[in-house]
């Protein structure tokens, strides 16, 4: 009996053990600074060098989720960062984006293993905020003359009066339009619609040719989360849309159900694939680079890519009322959230910053290089853009009204799924818009977003 | 020394190592998780105690019972469907030449041990609406009216899905019956023919009746291989469309990782675990309880 207490004993130590040992956090060699310090912490002017020759260890999550962010990390971030940074050792991890990143965001959180920079985004931000998981970035910025270099730096600004992330400011020349192929449109006698029945009307003779009327990702409700359900509101009522972004109104307003309704239509007219709730982001590039769709519905980042093939034109999203003109409304995609942040738990907090405001900078250079308009100052003299991102800069700046992004500035992370989930469900042509009104209705009363 | 190995202590010790593994890394996992779905946390911070609230909105969420529905149809497909089609499979195998057989093997274990990632896209491919194998088909023999969004049609995404899965497996689990009748002895097949049985005769009367210990390891790991079923719909639907071909485990890791509701969604996996337990009990007290010998 003494003998199986003992081996009892024994078992359970060594769980206990191999439990503490598995769980337990990693040993700090110094002493991490306090998210309240770090946030209110000043950055020193000079160069940041470390004190010894040992490399200052830093690991960075970056947001991959295109064609552009693989560009940026070849051209911009690898071959520079060594040169700018001899001292530090810089681990790069692809976060993906969107709830990827939330949920690798989430672990490390939760596992108290932040990196010290990463992409930080709208929908993850207040959660990281309230667990102190985020740097103030303000004074070190200001400090050593970063927020110099932005045309408006009070963009940056979250609306604490805070700053949190460094971006390259092209977020807020990112806007949905309608690419479309010139030859094919030609080819099936169509002309560029500019009201949304002209839009189904040539829909339907492009499906008649045999084309592919148009394409956007649909899988994961990744088109009608970001700016379909947004688009469609819009082009009917754009007060509705903004009152909408604002809580001040719901999915019971006639107006945005017109809206939900344009969508059922929409799908269940043909103007999109067969299959399209379940279309990813490539596929669905790659049938509108390849000519099997006519139409592309895209934000612009996708604009220097597609303005390559010659036969690529784009157009605002046609009206369905009198309130709308595409010269009064747009939305922008922006969100000052979005960018690069840092931890407010790093051991190096200097370097961090200073890292960020590289990643952030290599933002700049290649949306710069693409010819797209950037908010942060490269110092490089700017080359002419092209002629399709002339013609979209000239169709956008002079927008008086631009309308936030309700994916970006109205959800929390449940409404945030739940949009995506009952909007994949309303491209399938076999869900209503009443349903998903009632449906969204119901979640957008629990939305916790404005109550913070 | 059969003294000492007959010994409550001797089975005991020579049970630890497994048995402190067991508990560290499966049932100790459990405890924080029964824990966090008393809570309402969001994947970052625990926001307070909520007693048995994530149960109950989690029992009153219509998704919760639409992935159930899926589930079930999974394991059935999986089991009356998958079981029979291996059994055939296997018997099929067994009376072929060796070097068909050997073929058989090969292509029945190629599918399992391919990626579920590369699995899933193959498939995808074949389901593609507008390109895709099947609907190729059809429009190629005629039936135009027949070809549908396999993925994103309400009527048609779990048995997709089902299809997938099957396919996959279905191989597996015919080599494994495949092994359980190259255990049985020659003598009883060689009766039978002596007394004139068909193929099938022999098959129903004989082969399946001595099979039933492996039929029911098979049985058992086809039900919690399809309850937990899940990577296919990740990569094939990701849930979709809306919710219609989640999965019980989908709707958990949606639950608590897109919708950030952790305290539900651990509460979705525990209500899961204690689900799987009692099936796992079913069949194990009502499946081939007498010890069949050779």
């Amino acid at each position: 009996m003494n003998k199986a207490i003992k081996v009892l004993g024994y078992s359970a130590l060594s769980a206990a053990l191999l439990v503490a040992s598995a769980c337990s956090k990693k040993e700090e060699t110094s002493e991490s600074p306090s998210p309240a310090n770090t946030a209110t912490q000043e950055v020193a002017k000079e160069d940041v060098k470390p004190a010894s020759d040992k490399k200052v260890k830093l690991r960075v999550i970056t947001i991959t989720t295109d064609e552009n962010r693989n560009k940026i990390m070849e051209n911009y971030i690898k071959p520079g960062v060594a040169e700018a940074f001899p001292n530090y050792e810089i681990e790069f991890e692809p976060g993906g984006g969107g709830e990827d990143m939330a949920n690798k965001l989430k672990t490390y959180n939760a596992s108290d293993d932040m990196p010290d920079v990463f992409w930080n985004d709208a929908g993850y931000f207040t959660p990281l905020k309230n667990t102190g998981s985020i740097m103030d970035l303000t004074s070190a910025i200001t400090a050593d003359g970063f927020i110099g270099k932005y045309a408006v730096p009070d963009a940056l600004k979250h609306i604490d009066g805070k700053i949190y992330s460094l971006s390259s400011g092209a977020d807020t020349y990112f806007t949905p339009v309608i690419f479309y192929h010139k030859d094919m449109f030609e080819q099936a006698g169509v002309q560029v619609p500019t009201t949304f029945d002209e839009l189904i009307a040539a829909a339907k003779t492009l499906k008649s040719k045999g084309m592919v009327p148009a394409v956007t990702p649909g899988k994961d409700g990744w088109g009608p989360k970001l700016f379909m359900l947004q688009q469609m509101i819009q082009i009917g009522d754009p007060q509705a849309m903004m009152d909408l972004v604002a809580n001040k109104t719901d999915f019971d307003n006639p107006a945005v159900k017109a809206g939900v309704a344009r969508i059922e239509q929409m799908a269940k007219e043909g103007v999109f694939p067969d299959g399209v709730a379940n279309l990813d982001y490539g596929p669905a590039n790659e049938m509108f680079t390849s000519k099997k769709a006519a139409m592309y519905w895209m934000f612009t980042w996708e604009l220097p890519n597609l303005a390559k093939d010659d036969s690529v034109d784009f157009f605002p999203f046609p009206s369905a009322s009198d309130k709308y003109d595409s010269s009064k409304f747009v939305q922008f995609w922006g969100s000052p959230l979005n960018g690069y942040a840092v931890s407010a738990k790093t051991k190096h907090p200097e370097e961090a910053v200073k890292l960020a405001e590289f990643l952030a900078m290599a933002d700049a250079k290649f949306f710069e290089s693409t010819g797209a308009p950037i908010a942060l100052k490269t110092g490089n003299s700017t080359s002419e853009p092209g002629p399709l991102m002339k013609k979209f800069v000239d169709w956008y700046n002079p927008i008086p009204t631009k309308i936030a992004s309700l994916a970006l500035n109205s959800l929390d992370a449940r409404t945030s799924a739940e949009l995506a989930t009952q909007g994949a469900r309303l491209l399938t042509g076999q869900y209503s818009a009443d349903d998903f009104a009632k449906e969204m209705n119901k979640l957008w009363k629990e939305n916790t977003w404005f109550n913070q | 020394m059969n003294k000492y190995f007959s010994t409550r202590m001797s089975i005991f010790v020579f049970a630890a190592p497994a048995l402190l593994l067991f508990s560290v890394f499966c049932v100790y996992p459990l405890l924080p998780q029964l824990w966090m779905s008393l809570h309402d946390h969001d994947g970052f911070r625990n926001l307070g105690f909520v007693g048995l609230d994530n149960y109950r909105e989690v029992l009153a969420d219509s998704s919760f019972w639409t992935a159930h529905k899926n589930t079930y149809l999974i394991v059935g497909i999986s089991v009356f469907l998958g079981l029979p089609l291996s059994m055939i499979l296997a018997l099929i195998m067994d009376s072929q030449t060796p070097n068909l057989r050997r073929f058989f093997k090969s292509a029945a274990m190629f599918p399992a041990i391919l990626s579920v990632t590369v699995v899933a896209q193959i498939w995808v491919a074949f389901y593609e609406p507008n390109w895709g194998l099947f609907n190729g088909i059809l429009r190629s023999i005629g039936l135009d009216s027949w070809t549908r969004s396999w993925l994103t049609d309400h009527r048609t995404v779990m048995p997709s899905l089902g299809l997938t899965f099957l396919w996959q497996y279905i191989g597996l689990n015919a080599m494994l019956l495949y092994t359980g009748i190259k255990t049985i002895p020659k003598q009883y097949y060689e009766a039978a023919l002596l007394d004139g049985a068909s193929f099938a005769q022999v098959s129903l009367r004989v082969t399946i009746p001595l099979l039933r210990y492996v039929i029911n390891y098979v049985v058992i790991l086809s039900v919690l291989g399809s309850m937990a079923f899940y990577s296919h719909v990740r990569v094939m639907t990701s849930g979709g469309p809306g919710d219609l071909s989640r999965t019980v485990v989908y709707q958990m890791y949606y639950t608590a990782f897109e919708t950030s509701q952790f305290g539900k969604g651990t509460a979705i996996a525990v209500l899961f675990v204690l689900e799987c337990l009692v099936i796992s009990f079913i069949i194990q007290r009502f499946a081939a309880r007498e010890k069949l010998e050779f």
